[in-house]
């Protein structure tokens, strides 16, 4: 620990910076192709079954084209965030065609759906290439060749007559309409469909909730065109939405199908039409509209959903094709069902929710000080004690609301384990190494965030591994090792940490080598004494690290920097013990998730600064006299034992402290390490979410991150294990 | 508020294909030949970055000071929760430091990653569209690098701030 | 103390109108509403006394809103500001058709904006 802090510091700024850049391309390149691949698993399942359609002559399932345009724009997305543009462009023209499609613009039967076929093949053939810069001009072509054909399949027909000003439809609607919305209406009305206005009122308070329900039921017929907001009968307090609709039913079915009380169906008719306006009223008096309304057919009431072919007067043949696909549609609904009981949330959300419920915290803190207050005043100390135990009450409450949202947060490492996985057995095909792979604990859960930070560092482990420290099937016979090697990775929980081991049984690390390099790098001198644990931590040192041949001849080394560096920010530690000819074990210790941790509040001057309650042992007030000094450093008794004082103020370079006078020494303790931290003021205690800094410095010596106080900003956090550390580091120095 | 969900993110048909028909209706053909910019002025002169860095333009809030930082790093800020290093494009690009305005504003950027970045400028002018014609290299080295670009807009010159370079750690 | 509404999905272009308004002489509130439905769940909360919104939103669309603002009682007084990429002349005409005072195409001259602003409130406030 001493030594890595020491020898680091002056490389590990610039070496990293650029390692970082380049493998957070590599990075966002994996994310990507795990990503992408699942979407196009999805889409070539159901390209599968479009087919089937397609070739048996069914009627298209609009909701399966839906579906597969969904997975194009999501692939569109994920391609526009991660810049690749060839993707992203190809990605939409494939939605032109889906689009097209389901607007019936596109016959089924068109060529241009061949296409989708041939774009999923091209997208996989581009996912397993990405990283191969050479054949990126032949992908550019590729892309280029397919979107050419795809555009001269996806031929937009020469617009119509304008249909719309036939239209009985008020003319403030047809005014609150955008281009893009007339043109979905023309569309429509080439095809046929019937427009209906669909009208409901809503409590303003809760009128999204509604409207979705209702825009869900037109979807499963037909299209909303426009939705138009209106002032309801109450104004202030409702809203009424005009929905207009294109679908194939007719209003009387569609009054039917939606069967929610008080929403208002009625025709709107075209100038060839008849003059009158047809309406149905799908009235709240009789609670079951749908029975009242499906009158003229019992029969088709009793069955599934009102066909929509019917109302559109249709021959038989068309009905029964269409009421064989209905069946499978409701099949599928209710699949659906059966699995919604689990969400896949955006780990931002959860972020948000987090950060939801640290101001909580921050503001529950708040009301704590105001009962304080409060009970020093007699006549409102009973007021202040109800507060005090009401506040208590909050703080349980609190309490189990974070725990649930970091439940939540909580993934088991099965899916690192399994990538991990798949790059071995990867590596293995590439290399003649009879690797094997043993995995234990992959149900121990944590954060979702911290597993994501741990895949790199945990991959780099495991190439290591299989890279450098296993020997060839040659060296393993000579040194009377089974031929096959095996890396063990296990996890397991340790208190409110997650152990997370990486164990080969490879030649291991000389420690002479790397003492050696060292030295020839000028990053230790001959002079120094390390221990063995000491010599072993040298591979932590970026100098060190970015020389390849100490990885060919000890196993270790490649960014390993990197790894720590990874492993600090996440709060974590990184540790390596190695036998040399029978193997390394990288040991990743990190906590389980990233929670509310109490602080104390701690002032230099004008400063203030948090320190992690776990690592202080007691604070200490200090008159000037009793501050030894020994040499070039500050030291106290503390019950016989001299304790190493340390300076905030000269740590961070701060002025406009109290030199002499009180002082107060916060005792802080990392393993068998003791300092004390010498601050003007104490402020208390508080509870903290601990965050990370962004922006271009990445590391900031002796800072592990910033936390929100209500009432003073943002306050920063004390790394203290860099306090320590740099302190012990100056005590050997010395 | 403005950090409430949206259709938009719920991802149903219909706004996913207006956004889509959108983009192909009037986007596509113009996007390669027009680049959006977001402009400022630091003292009266026009500079402005490309508008997909900006991921939004806050008021001054109380920055707290980080020890050892580099100079031009004027500290710390809470953002809706995330916290955020401040930059001051000023003294990054040479210019002397001068105290904050009603008209100052932090300019929130993307930088890679998912890091974010704030940067202080004296105000915030608007939304540039401006055809690549328009652009033309700085020409002059200047000793930040941070200025590549020149565009001219209203026969002013607008300098083009390359964000990259701005946030990039140099040993200072 | 004049309470605007600011309607815009675009977070960039939202935070822009924001700056931009912030500077006006008189003292502001600004509500940021991120999609047509957000604004509509605005409204209620607060007496506006300028509205701006874009066209093209997720929901409902700009003139839809405007639509809305004009044909209830409660809002029809409020100045409509429409600022929006859609610069064709039959939008504008639809939107200053439908109740809109005025009609901004991006990219907008934030001191053009400040002053239609500035004199739409002061109509505002000497017409009560």
């Amino acid at each position: 620990m001493a030594a890595r802090r020491s020898k680091a510091k002056a490389p590990a700024k610039k070496a990293p910076r650029r390692a970082a850049k380049s493998s957070a391309r590599r990075k966002a390149n994996r994310e990507f192709v795990s990503e992408a691949e699942e979407i196009l698993d999805r889409m070539r399942e159901d390209l599968v079954d479009l087919g089937d359609q397609r070739t048996n002559g069914i009627e298209v399932d609009p909701d399966l084209v839906n579906q597969i345009f969904r997975s194009a724009h999501s692939l569109k997305g994920l391609a526009g965030m991660f810049g690749l543009d060839g993707i992203g462009k190809l990605a939409h023209h494939m939605e032109d065609i889906l689009d097209g499609l389901r607007l019936g613009r596109i016959a089924i039967e068109s060529p241009a759906v061949d296409l989708l076929d041939s774009a999923v093949a091209l997208f996989t053939a581009l996912l397993v290439d990405i990283e191969d810069p050479a054949l990126e001009e032949k992908h550019t072509r590729d892309i280029a060749e397919l979107i050419r054909r795809i555009d001269s399949a996806v031929e937009e027909p020469a617009p119509a007559a304008d249909e719309l000003a036939g239209l009985a439809l008020d003319p403030s609607l047809l005014r609150a309409l955008t281009e893009y919305e007339e043109h979905r209406l023309r569309e429509n009305i080439r095809r046929g469909r019937h427009l209906a206005l669909v009208d409901s009122t809503f409590e303003i308070i809760a009128f999204e909730e509604g409207l979705s329900e209702l825009s869900a039921a037109i979807r499963e017929v037909g299209e909303v065109v426009s939705t138009l907001p209106s002032p309801g009968d109450a104004p202030e307090s409702q809203i009424r939405f005009s929905l207009l609709v294109a679908t194939d039913m007719a209003a009387d079915q569609l009054s039917s199908h939606l069967d929610i009380a008080g929403a208002s169906v009625r025709e709107v008719r075209r100038a060839s039409q008849a003059e009158a306006v047809e309406s149905v009223e799908s009235t709240s008096v009789s609670g079951r509209p749908r029975d009242q309304a499906s009158r003229p057919s019992a029969t088709e009431a009793a069955a599934s959903p009102p066909s929509a072919a019917q109302a559109a007067g249709r021959e038989a043949a068309s009905v029964d094709s269409r009421s064989a696909t209905a069946r499978p549609e409701t099949a599928e609904l209710e699949s659906l069902r059966s699995i919604s009981d689990t969400v896949r949330v955006d780990i931002r959300k959860l972020d948000e929710l987090m950060n939801l419920v640290g101001e909580l915290v921050i503001h529950r803190n708040a009301i704590e000080s105001i009962a304080a207050r409060l009970s020093t005043d007699a006549s409102a100390a009973r007021l202040a004690a109800e507060l005090t135990k009401t506040n208590k009450q909050l703080d349980r409450k609190l309490k189990e609301l974070q725990a649930g949202v970091l439940d939540v947060r909580m993934v088991p490492l099965r899916q690192v384990f399994e990538k991990l996985s798949r790059v071995v057995r990867r590596l293995r095909r590439d290399q003649d190494k009879n690797v094997s792979m043993d995995f234990r604990g992959a149900d121990t859960e944590l954060d979702k965030l911290i597993v994501e930070q741990l895949v790199d560092p945990l991959m780099h482990v495991v190439r290591n591994a299989f890279d450098h420290a296993i020997e060839s099937p040659a060296d393993r016979r000579a040194a009377g090792k089974p031929e096959d090697a095996t890396i063990f990775v296990q996890a397991f929980q340790r208190g409110n940490h997650v152990v997370i081991e990486v164990r080969d049984d490879g030649g291991g690390i000389d420690r002479a080598k790397v003492r050696a390099i060292a030295e020839s790098q000028g990053l230790v001198s001959p002079d120094d004494e390390l221990t063995e644990r000491e010599t072993l931590d040298l591979i932590f040192l970026p100098g060190l690290s970015t020389r390849g041949e100490i990885s060919e001849t000890s196993g270790r080394g490649v960014g390993m920097d990197v790894v720590r560096a990874n492993l600090a920010a996440l709060g974590g530690m990184v540790e390596v013990n190695s036998v040399v000819g029978r193997g390394t074990t990288v040991s990743m210790t990190l906590p389980i998730t990233l929670a509310i941790i109490q602080a104390l509040i701690v002032g230099v001057a004008e400063h203030r600064f948090a320190i992690p309650l776990n690592s202080v042992l007691e604070t200490l007030l200090l008159e000037g006299h009793e501050i030894q000094r020994s040499e070039d450093r500050e030291i106290l008794n503390l019950r016989g034992d001299a304790l190493t004082l340390r300076r905030l103020s000269e740590e961070f370079e701060l002025s406009g402290t109290r030199n002499d006078g009180k002082q107060y020494a916060v005792v802080l303790g990392m393993g068998e390490q003791r300092v004390g931290l010498l601050v003007d003021d104490l402020h208390g205690q508080q509870d903290t979410v601990i965050k990370s800094i962004n922006g271009p410095i990445r590391e900031i010596a002796g800072i592990a991150g910033a936390t929100e106080l209500g009432d003073q900003g943002v306050v920063l956090v004390i790394d203290v294990s860099y306090i320590v550390g740099e302190s012990t580091r100056r005590m050997e120095a010395a | 508020m403005s950090e409430a969900g949206s259709a938009s993110e719920n991802g149903d048909w219909e706004s996913l294909a207006r956004a889509a028909s959108l983009r192909g209706a009037d986007g596509e053909d113009q996007v390669d030949l027009l680049r959006e910019l977001l402009s400022f002025r630091l003292d009266e002169s026009p500079y402005a970055i490309p508008v997909e860095r900006v991921r939004e333009i806050v008021r001054v809030r109380k920055i707290t000071s980080v020890p050892k930082m580099p100079s031009w790093v004027l500290g710390v800020v809470a953002l809706r929760g995330e916290i955020v290093q401040v930059v001051d494009l000023r003294m990054r690009l040479g210019i002397p430091s001068k105290s904050t305005s009603r008209q100052s504003r932090i300019i929130v950027l993307h930088g890679d990653d998912d890091r974010i970045t704030g940067m202080l400028v004296d105000a915030v002018d608007q939304v540039l569209r401006v055809n690549e014609d328009a652009f033309q290299n700085a020409e002059v080295s200047t000793e930040s690098g941070a200025v590549n670009e020149l565009c001219v807009r209203e026969g002013e010159f607008v300098s083009i701030v390359d964000v990259d370079r701005v946030l990039e750690l140099r040993a200072d | 103390m004049q309470r605007i509404l600011i309607v815009e999905d675009s977070a960039t272009m939202r935070s822009l109108l924001a700056s931009t308004l912030e500077d006006l002489d008189a003292a502001v509130k600004i509500t940021e509403a991120s999609s047509g439905f957000e604004a509509l769940r605005c409204l209620p909360r607060e007496e506006y006394d300028l509205v701006v919104t874009d066209i093209n939103m997720p929901d409902i669309n700009g003139l839809e809103l405007v639509s809305f603002l004009k044909n209830n009682d409660a809002y029809s007084k409020i100045p409509l500001v429409i600022v929006s990429t859609e610069g064709s002349d039959r939008d504008r005409e639809k939107g200053l058709e439908l109740g809109a005072d005025a009609y901004l195409v991006k990219p907008f001259d934030p001191e053009v904006l400040r002053q239609v602003a500035r004199d739409l409130l002061a109509d505002e406030s000497g017409a009560e």
